[in-house]
């Protein structure tokens, strides 16, 4: 194998990428993606977050109070989100269904100290955004009258609780693990996952569209333009997750080991391209081997993250800054695994040329 | 029926051609694939997913609560003495002394507490679930009463939210008062089904099984609630639904895709063109196999998760417009890395926009757009009417239908076999759809159908612009529904210049602009009364789809901002394209601005 014969042939795959411009399409779809996945943690928090809410709901909810007295009327009296109406209950629910008030509560005569629970009825409005937002604002006040009820029962419980006292959180951290915890791991790594279907891809084309006898016939031998191939893939990861990793930092997020993680993510990657690899020598065929390839991505992914200390783990740790040296084991293990395969891709193109020689 | 036995026998090729290919040493491999998929699943379901592990640093002064912290596995946790941990506070995310949780105040310590916050909490309810009187560790249970609004969400939509300033006095209905049944005092369920139903809710929270349990029956506990447990539903049962229903339709219409790719490539696809067999047969014959195998993937999953067989009505649009897209993408891309970017990208933006909404399932009426969010209402078996149904698939049946139609129009040796670029092919396509003969009609035509995949890419921009603070959300999306509608109007007049130059006089433009100004109007009348008058009234949807109001202003506006486009093509050439369009979305702004934000006057 010499070394320039390997960059010609990638050069050339290169050079056939930037003409047909689609690999913008592959860049734009990871943006989609980064920008739809915080959608749905932003949106998906604030709907579960109250706190992240109250921007959005300056104003104080109607609801009507039906029933006995309790504490509980006192406490939601007290709170600045809710004008609370004491008011019979058939005409509270009328007003509810006509959208005069948020949500009724109906207060039973159970005795705090009763052997039975106290069990409120609650109406909200059914298919309703603001009906949620009302529900995740009273489920505070509510879980505060659960602790005062448990209080005036703690006689009756038997177990011995841990006791852990908790402040009141400080504001911000809410992101904090989807972005270095998913987003990160999932961006960085994404590239490798585009660049291992790239490879097959450019084997299978040589393939069928018959154009592997031109390129046999040149001084290139057929291993140098499976690994030429193999080479004009792996050097797309690290610019596209290096890509990213500054995007992330230039939109404010810290990320601690850069470098580490690059090295990470281009030694991982090469797994998943060296597989690619022998599907595409295998198969020679598209569909089949985009199939089988991509079905044995989903397991190879799903095993590595039952494993601890996974490379994905790894990035994590790593832009975290938590990783120890543990890494430098997880790499020596991918290096293994590398190697083999490594090993495998090269006799498996031998084998193809020899057969195509005498054949 | 000549026809149809056309049909059938291409149907019947296509099916043989398939399997010829999947026998080769495919199946067994896929098999032993399918069994180790089985096995990483039950590995990962037991061991969890390892992904964040040790992501905080926490240091302990008491063995209990290590082991405590331990049990979840992203914290790594230290054991040392009260003075250790008081020495080297800063190097932890969290210290606890003496049962006291201390922050050390960054953004990682604040999250870190939040974990063990929720950790904390699970811990005490699987201690209170073991409590003998349930009813002192749990004294007080909501029951949640839906009630259906007598006013439609329309209400909402314009911005009327339940009920506006609070008053003195309490609100009394206008309508009739139905008598409420005085809620009885007790719970209605046996003490130990609460139990199991807490014991199991407390468990659901790990990481997998809250996944795999998204399908099984509903809770039995009915309508009753703890306080911790009263939030919203977790949507994460459509994202089970995407990669259920919706990965093996991708998958299947891939197949579909590289069919046609493969016809191109070995040139297969000119012999069948030469029978006497008409291309629309031949286009539903190799798509029909397909079509009946996603259709009996979608039957077998239902069956497996013994869910209502109505499921199936709202795949059926999904597959149909999975498969136009195939065809069209298989009959586009040159190679095969393009096919690959193209497809994944197209699967993708296509699975977000069936995903997004249906989270909303059960919170909003938007969320219809989607007709996942059917699925998700049929599974936890609410009822849907035909109007939803119209409601949330008429996009997808009409879109499919006008690709469809396009690709028909298209699949003949020039179109398939030529190498141009794919922008170009793009226009070749157009460009054969819009009659030589009749050109303003075809215009008309092609503007009104183009009214449906723009609403999609409004739909889309919506989510993503949402990202942004609000008033560069709101400008990004002005900015782009105007691009967007400016692209779809200015693409056929575009095509026909670059077809023939000539054509384009300036009375002939004049006719052009008034047919495409005239083709979007109709066609987005049409669908707004269809299907999207329920969301046009909000804010963001009063940008996308502004003037219900009066005709003349809109079609005054489309016409000038298309003759804008024309002019530009007319003078400078197709150089011109682009900057007529920039302009054309300034104005469409700037009128936009003016009606809806009553700006500039």
């Amino acid at each position: 194998m010499k070394l320039r014969h390997l960059s010609i042939i990638a050069k050339k795959e290169f050079k056939g990428l930037f003409n047909e411009r689609t690999i913008l399409l592959a860049v734009l779809l990871q943006l989609f993606i980064a920008l739809f996945s915080s959608f749905l943690m932003v949106g998906l928090a604030s709907m579960y977050d109250p706190s992240s809410l109250s921007k959005y709901s300056h104003s104080r909810y109607s609801i009507a109070y039906s029933g006995n007295e309790s504490p509980l009327l006192t406490s939601l009296e007290a709170s600045s989100d809710f004008r609370v109406y004491q008011m019979d209950l058939s005409t509270a629910v009328a007003a509810l269904k006509e959208r005069k008030l948020a949500a009724v509560i109906f207060v039973p005569d159970t005795l705090p100290d009763a052997t039975d629970p106290v069990k409120i009825t609650l109406y909200t409005l059914q298919n309703d955004l603001q009906a949620a937002i009302v529900d995740v604002k009273l489920k505070d006040i509510f879980l505060k009258y659960e602790t005062d009820l448990r209080e005036i029962r703690a006689d009756r419980l038997k177990e011995e609780l841990i006791g852990i006292q908790i402040p009141k959180a400080g504001g911000g951290g809410d992101f904090y693990e989807f972005v270095y915890g998913l987003l990160i791991p999932l961006l960085v790594f994404m590239p490798a996952i585009i660049a291992s279907a790239l490879v097959i891809d450019l084997i299978t084309e040589e393939y069928q569209h018959e154009t592997l006898e031109t390129l046999v016939s040149t001084p290139l031998t057929f291993t140098e333009i499976v690994w030429g191939k193999v080479l004009a893939c792996e050097l797309l990861v690290p610019v596209q997750a290096g890509a990213w990793l500054i995007l992330l930092m230039i939109n404010g997020i810290a990320i601690q080991n850069a470098g580490l993680i690059l090295v990470q993510v281009i030694v991982t990657s090469l797994i998943l391209i060296l597989l690619g690899t022998l599907t595409a020598l295998h198969y020679r065929e598209r569909t089949a081997a985009q199939f089988i390839f991509s079905t044995a991505l989903v397991v190879v992914i799903l095993f590595a993250l039952a494993l601890p200390d996974n490379p994905l783990n790894l990035l994590t740790r790593l832009a975290v800054g938590t990783a120890a040296g543990e890494q430098w084991l997880v790499l020596g293990v991918t290096l293994g695994i590398i190697l083999m395969l490594s090993y495998a891709t090269y006799r498996y193109a031998e084998k193809i040329a020899k057969t195509h020689q005498t054949g | 029926m000549s026809t149809f036995i056309d049909i059938i026998t291409i149907a019947r090729w296509e099916l043989k051609k398939s399997f010829s290919m999947i026998s080769r040493d495919v199946l067994p491999l896929s098999i032993i694939l399918f069994i180790l998929l089985m096995i990483a699943t039950g590995f990962t379901a037991q061991t969890g997913l390892h992904l964040q592990d040790g992501m905080y640093q926490v240091g302990v002064d008491d063995p209990q609560i290590a082991s405590l912290l331990a049990s979840d596995a992203r914290f790594s946790v230290y054991l040392l003495d009260a003075p250790a941990l008081n020495a080297n506070g800063n190097s932890f995310d969290l210290i606890v002394v003496k049962g006291v949780v201390f922050n050390s105040g960054t953004d990682k310590a604040n999250a870190a507490q939040k974990t063990l916050e929720r950790d904390y909490s699970k811990y005490v309810s699987s201690v209170y679930n073991t409590e003998n009187d349930l009813f002192a560790a749990y004294p007080l249970w909501i029951d949640t009463q839906p009630v259906k609004s007598e006013l439609t969400f329309l209400s909402t939509q314009s911005g009327q939210y339940i009920s506006a300033a609070p008053r003195r006095i309490a609100p009394v209905p206008e309508g009739e008062i139905k008598i409420v049944p005085t809620p009885l005092p007790g719970l209605e369920i046996s003490t130990e089904d609460l139990r199991r139903e807490l014991v199991q809710s407390n468990e659901k929270n790990t990481q997998i099984s809250r996944y795999t349990e998204a399908l099984s029956a509903s809770s039995s506990m009915g309508t009753f609630k703890t306080p911790a447990q009263l939030s919203p539903p977790l949507p994460f049962d459509s994202i089970i639904l995407v990669f259920v229903f919706i990965f093996p339709l991708y998958f299947t219409s891939q197949f579909f895709m590289m069919s046609i790719m493969n016809e191109r490539i070995e040139r297969k696809g000119e012999i069948l063109l030469s029978t006497p067999i008409r291309t629309s047969s031949i286009i539903i014959g190799k798509a029909l196999p397909y079509f009946i195998g996603m259709v009996a993937i979608c039957a077998g999953l239902t069956l497996y998760i013994r869910a209502s067989p109505v499921i199936i009505l709202p795949l059926i649009p999904v597959i149909f417009f999975f498969l136009a897209n195939a065809l069209l993408i298989g009959m586009l891309s040159r190679s095969f890395k393009e096919l690959s970017f193209i497809s994944i990208f197209f699967s993708t933006v296509a699975t977000s926009y069936l995903f997004f909404p249906s989270i909303f399932a059960n919170v909003h009426v938007i969320s219809l757009i989607s007709p996942l969010t059917l699925i998700v209402l049929t599974i936890q078996g609410s009822a849907w009417t035909i109007t939803d149904y119209l409601y949330s698939t008429s996009l997808f049946w009409l879109t499919g239908a006008v690709l469809f139609y396009i690709a028909a129009r298209n699949f003949k040796d020039e179109r398939l076999f030529s190498e141009k670029k794919l922008l170009s092919r793009m226009r070749e396509f157009l460009s054969e759809i819009l009659s030589q003969k009749h050109p303003f009609i075809s215009l008309f035509l092609l503007s009104g159908f183009s009214i449906p995949f723009i609403f999609m890419v409004q739909m889309m921009c919506l989510v993503l612009f949402f990202n942004l603070p609000m008033p560069y959300s709101l400008v990004f999306l002005l900015l782009f529904a105007a691009l967007t509608e400016e692209t779809a109007k200015g693409v056929g007049i575009y095509t026909i210049y670059s077809r023939d130059p000539a054509f384009l006089t300036w009375k002939n433009l004049i006719f052009a602009c008034a047919a495409t100004a005239i083709g979007f109007l109709v066609g987005e009348k049409l669908l707004l009364f269809v299907t999207i008058a329920q969301i046009s009234d909000s804010v963001f949807g009063s940008i996308l789809f502004l003037s219900l109001g009066s005709l003349w202003l809109p079609l005054l506006l489309h016409f000038v901002c298309v003759l804008i486009v024309a002019c530009c093509l007319k003078v400078w050439g197709k150089k011109g394209f682009v900057p007529g369009l920039v302009i054309a979305m300034v104005v469409h702004c700037l009128y936009n601005l003016y009606f809806i934000l009553g700006w500039l006057g």
